[in-house]
């Protein structure tokens, strides 16, 4: 006869378990909030408009860039290289999504939603598609910029995915496309940064000569083609994420 | 605008507290796609409006089409 | 003062999803929660009630809120959702190994 090795344990011992362990997630948690807040005890008020940086960037800014927004000339003159950093991130994460999830890939021909929604969205994506890139050029003179623009272009291949079937997705904007659309804004970053150390003498450095009049489209030196740029690169980028994940796999995967 | 403010901040944490507890994931990601809506109109409210933005394109729509697209594809195996 | 406590409720209550829950899924919605909750404080806190940061052609120069910070959360909106789309990649692709998605049921990791 076999005699079984573990025994199961009492109810109440079960239960003194689950009890002391959620006493002592409790005891951990408010520990932690606790010390978060006697962190903030030994903070003063907010100062960063009293060191100097912030105050440069808020008086001089519309001289040195030319731009009326001032989060744009930040993110994309005084620390254009971080953005380009951020590209990099983005890359990245699409590199791996379709290395991990791309086998034997096939369209699939989804019957996508109804008439109603096809016809209602074949009337809307041209005004979307519109509204994304006034959003991504207008980006030196209206909040937005090269990300945000870039994002709402990416939900366009999105609602074809969605509504019309990725067959349809897949003819239209094929991923060679995208890939071709991303690598084409990555190049057009790295080229103006290459231009400015040839004709400025500092990589990234904003091409003066470029500039008509303040308040205009054409003004603010690189800053127009570099959100550009941006915009087509992260907007391909998040769509090719997102049809690598719908797919499905026809082979057996082990 | 304290009062405005307040409510809002209440929601805030009412939506957060509701995403954690269900155990059913198509829940949690719906008080998600709220709490980011939340958080967009509290962005506004401090005159940030490039976040603001950058946070209803993001949060409020590709978020939640990701985590949709990949809740669709573990319990059954197909997907779309 | 007031922010200081809904950032910690925030955060806190993102921790406890992350450490506590079994599901997986439920660790990359508390990943986002602690994300969105730093963001917020650090948008709450530089906000000294000037007006949005962008120059008004033909106007007088204002008070303007502070733009270095609102430049620093933009970026990391975008990299909290390129990060989990690919946390989510890869449990998709462990779903696929092991048929399951709760972290201690996982046959396998424990040699």
């Amino acid at each position: 006869m076999e005699i079984p090795t573990e025994t199961q344990p009492e109810p109440e011992v079960e239960i003194l378990n689950k009890l002391m362990k959620k006493t002592l997630v409790s005891v951990v948690l408010a520990g932690a909030a606790f010390a978060l807040y006697q962190s903030f005890a030994l903070m003063p008020g907010y100062q960063g408009l009293n060191l100097g940086l912030s105050n440069y960037i808020i008086e001089s800014g519309l001289k040195d860039t030319g731009s009326l927004n001032l989060i744009t000339a930040v993110l994309y003159d005084y620390r254009a290289f971080d953005s380009l950093g951020e590209s990099t991130v983005i890359f990245g994460a699409v590199s791996g999504i379709v290395l991990i999830l791309s086998r034997k890939m096939l369209p699939v021909s989804s019957k996508g939603l109804s008439f109603i929604v096809k016809r209602t969205l074949g009337i809307m994506t041209p005004f979307i598609a519109l509204f994304g890139l006034y959003i991504m050029s207008h980006g030196h003179l209206t909040p937005g910029g090269g990300f945000q623009g870039g994002v709402i272009l990416a939900a366009i291949s999105i609602i074809f995915s969605i509504v019309y079937g990725s067959a349809f997705d897949y003819r239209r904007y094929s991923p060679q496309t995208k890939t071709a659309l991303e690598t084409g804004g990555a190049l057009t970053f790295l080229g103006l940064g290459l231009a400015g150390i040839l004709m400025e003498g500092a990589f990234l450095q904003n091409l003066g000569f470029l500039t008509a009049e303040t308040g205009t489209l054409i003004s603010a030196g690189s800053i127009p083609y570099i959100n550009i740029g941006v915009g087509f690169k992260v907007g391909a980028g998040l769509a090719i994420i997102f049809y690598s994940m719908i797919q499905k796999t026809f082979e057996e995967d082990f | 605008m304290e009062v405005l403010e307040i409510i809002l901040v209440i929601f805030l944490v009412f939506s957060a507290l509701m995403t954690v507890r269900f155990d059913e994931e198509l829940i949690s990601i719906i008080f998600l796609s709220i709490f980011s809506l939340i958080l967009t109109a509290l962005y506004l409210l401090h005159k940030a409006a490039d976040v603001a933005l950058a946070e209803a394109v993001i949060g409020a729509g590709l978020n939640t089409a990701i985590f949709m697209s990949a809740i669709s594809q573990i319990r059954h195996g197909d997907s779309d | 003062m007031f922010n200081n406590f809904i950032f910690i409720i925030l955060f806190m209550l993102g921790f406890y999803a992350l450490v506590m829950k079994t599901n997986l899924i439920k660790n990359v919605i508390g990943l986002n929660i602690m994300e969105a909750a730093v963001f917020f404080w650090v948008i709450s806190f530089s906000d000294i009630g000037g007006e949005v940061s962008i120059h008004k052609l033909g106007e007088e120069v204002t008070k303007f809120n502070d733009p270095v910070p609102q430049a620093l959360t933009l970026t990391g909106i975008i990299i909290g959702a390129s990060t989990a789309a690919l946390l989510l990649t890869l449990i998709i692709e462990l779903n696929k190994f092991s048929g399951t998605i709760d972290r201690e049921k996982i046959e396998g990791l424990n040699d």
